[in-house]
């Protein structure tokens, strides 16, 4: 059983639709939302949640039809908001346990749960400070910990590396994998960042004005690409692109690096390219079929061109 | 191990979905416990409290005793005896500080959990908008009884045990219900009043200011009404002195200003309550479900 399945699911704002027959079935473990600003995933999360009402189409969650058990949804999910979002005369521990008793907690276990949470999120002792002193990595701490204080099965992250520095990003993100991976929390991860939702992700959904426009594993969607290679040489490049040239060979380099894409002729074999190394003077150092990057396929879903579309 | 150092497991204790609402009202009450000027206020409110429990001990311990030295010199004293304005009084003398009190912990209320949005977070929860909107109400209602209802009933029972008689026991049962009924028209739609405003404006500051200058321009038109068109009776329209008209009536006590049957001032803070109401209930719903 699907834990979310959603069947041509139609939301509109004031009769301007901002999702289109949208139809998902989510399984165990992370999924990423990917689209740019206005796609709709926000709305399909908040659809999702049981806070809109959808204008035809169907949505279950645990096998839950929304928007009608609304309630018992939310019990079992974790929803972290896009929004920077804060309590600011209060400290993280006291509004953590507040959450934790909306949830149907006691006292004594929502302040327990509270404390694990925090030391989870890795919100040391600044958790007793009121949260107007926090900055925004530690609001977008606190409220990954509030979206997991009832150990939800099912956990909705919008654009949770919204405002952090490049640390703090990469924190976020192995917290995130760590939730996915060990904690059996099906995560769905809404952003627009690309590396975000391919650091944390298995599979992938793109949208693009309220519509699914590809789904899969990121595994299938970067699949390698036909007679493409990339490569790397220790020194001497110059002479190896012109002897790579001379064998027939299309290439191109890949920005930033000094790496090689290149696209072989049919009779060419992979010995080839360290043949041409040794003839150019030079070592391969790096080589490896190419594969379409997970940007390639998000761009060929939205009918677009990119630098990295192969050669 | 402490708690402080457990880290995430998985959580295996029950959840229970009673009084949702209640636990809006406590965490309200945890938040302004912290904050200095509530506490100064709530001090501020019992120095009447105080006074009145004088005031009573003096009436039935000294002035009721014919053979205390000091009787004759309190009895003298204007305002001493205690009867049933004594209770009205004192509720009617408590209005400022209750308003202020109001307005300082719910002119925020929602505008904060609106700018600071928390309302998604609230919403993601098991918790429906009624819930939260009867929370809050709850938070404003119970702290508006409990420096006017609760003290007056209080004074009340003070004032049956210092003087034990069944005449005044039975005496003490309409006061006490006239000094809950007082509280109730002059609590709830101040409180919902200002529920209304903090959901609508953006800021807390923004709310208080404009509760306070509609109440203004609501008394002076009153004023003007009844000056321009020689009636007294318009003053009712004015929101402090309608409900000070129902205190004089559920107490049994003469108007002064003017006359006005009790229904149009009750018709007034009705209609108020239940605008203010509508409008909070609509914002706050807005907010959990927006299309």
């Amino acid at each position: 059983m699907a834990l979310i399945e959603i069947d041509d699911l139609t939301v509109s704002y004031g009769g301007e639709p901002a999702l289109n027959g949208v139809s998902l079935r989510i399984d165990e473990g992370a999924l990423g939302l990917l689209g740019p600003n206005g796609a709709g995933k926000s709305t399909l999360i908040k659809t999702i949640l049981g806070f809109l009402r959808p204008a035809s189409g169907s949505v279950k969650v645990f096998d839950l039809p929304l928007p009608k058990s609304a309630l018992l949804v939310r019990q079992r999910v974790g929803y972290m908001p896009e929004r920077e979002s804060t309590s600011p005369k209060i400290s993280a521990v006291s509004f953590l346990t507040y959450c934790g008793r909306l949830f149907g907690m006691s006292m004594v276990d929502a302040m327990e749960r509270t404390h694990e949470v925090l030391n989870y999120v890795g919100l040391g002792e600044s958790r007793y400070r009121n949260m107007e002193t926090y900055s925004t990595g530690m609001l977008q701490r606190v409220k990954l910990a509030q979206a997991l204080i009832h150990d939800p099965k099912l956990l909705f992250l919008d654009e949770p590396t919204n405002g952090l520095d490049p640390d703090g990003r990469i924190e976020m993100l192995e917290l995130i994998r760590e939730i996915a991976s060990q904690r059996g929390v099906t995560v769905i991860l809404s952003s627009h960042l690309l590396p975000d939702v391919q650091h944390v992700c298995d599979r992938v959904a793109m949208l693009a004005k309220g519509r699914i426009l590809s789904q899969g594993s990121i595994e299938s969607l970067t699949g390698a690409l036909e007679r493409q290679y990339e490569v790397r040489v220790r020194d001497n490049d110059a002479a190896y692109a012109a002897l790579l040239d001379g064998a027939g060979c299309v290439q191109r380099r890949m920005a930033p690096s000094d790496t090689l894409l290149v696209r072989v002729p049919a009779e060419m074999k992979e010995d080839a390219f360290f043949e041409l190394a040794r003839a150019a003077g030079t070592q391969v150092r790096h080589f490896r079929p190419a594969r379409r990057s997970l940007e390639t396929a998000f761009m060929e879903a939205l009918g677009k061109e990119t630098s990295d579309a192969g050669v | 191990m402490p708690v402080y150092e457990h880290t995430y497991r998985n959580y295996e204790g029950v959840f229970r979905h009673r009084f949702r609402w209640w636990i809006v009202v406590e965490q309200e009450f945890r938040v302004l416990a912290r904050l200095r000027i509530f506490k100064f206020l709530v001090l501020l409110s019992s120095i009447q409290v105080l006074l009145r429990l004088v005031q009573i001990v003096a009436y039935d311990t000294i002035v009721q005793d014919p053979n205390h030295p000091m009787a004759a010199v309190l009895s003298r004293l204007e305002g001493i005896t205690v009867k049933s304005s004594t209770f009205f009084d004192f509720i009617n003398f408590q209005t400022p500080v209750m308003f202020i009190i109001l307005l300082y912990a719910g002119a925020g209320m929602i505008c904060n959990d609106f700018r600071n949005n928390l309302m998604e977070i609230y919403f993601s929860k098991p918790l429906r908008w009624h819930d939260y909107l009867l929370g809050k109400a709850a938070t404003l209602i119970l702290l508006g009884l409990s420096v006017t209802a609760l003290p007056a009933l209080l004074l009340i029972a003070e004032h049956v045990i210092l003087l034990p008689s069944w005449e005044l026991a039975r005496e003490a049962v309409d006061m006490a219900s006239a000094s809950l009924l007082f509280s109730l028209v002059l609590v709830v739609p101040t409180a919902l009043a200002v529920l209304a405003c903090s959901s609508l404006l953006p800021g807390q500051n923004y709310a208080a200011i404009t509760l306070f200058m509609l109440i203004i321009a609501n008394s002076s038109m009153a004023g003007l009404l009844s000056q321009s068109l020689r009636a007294r009776s318009y003053l009712g329209l004015s929101y402090p002195l309608a409900v000070m008209r129902l205190g004089q009536d559920f107490f049994g006590i003469r108007p002064a200003i003017f006359d006005m049957a009790w229904h149009w001032p009750f018709l007034l803070l009705a209609v108020t309550a239940l605008i203010c109401l509508l409008i909070v209930a609509r914002r706050v719903r807005r907010a959990e479900i927006p299309a």
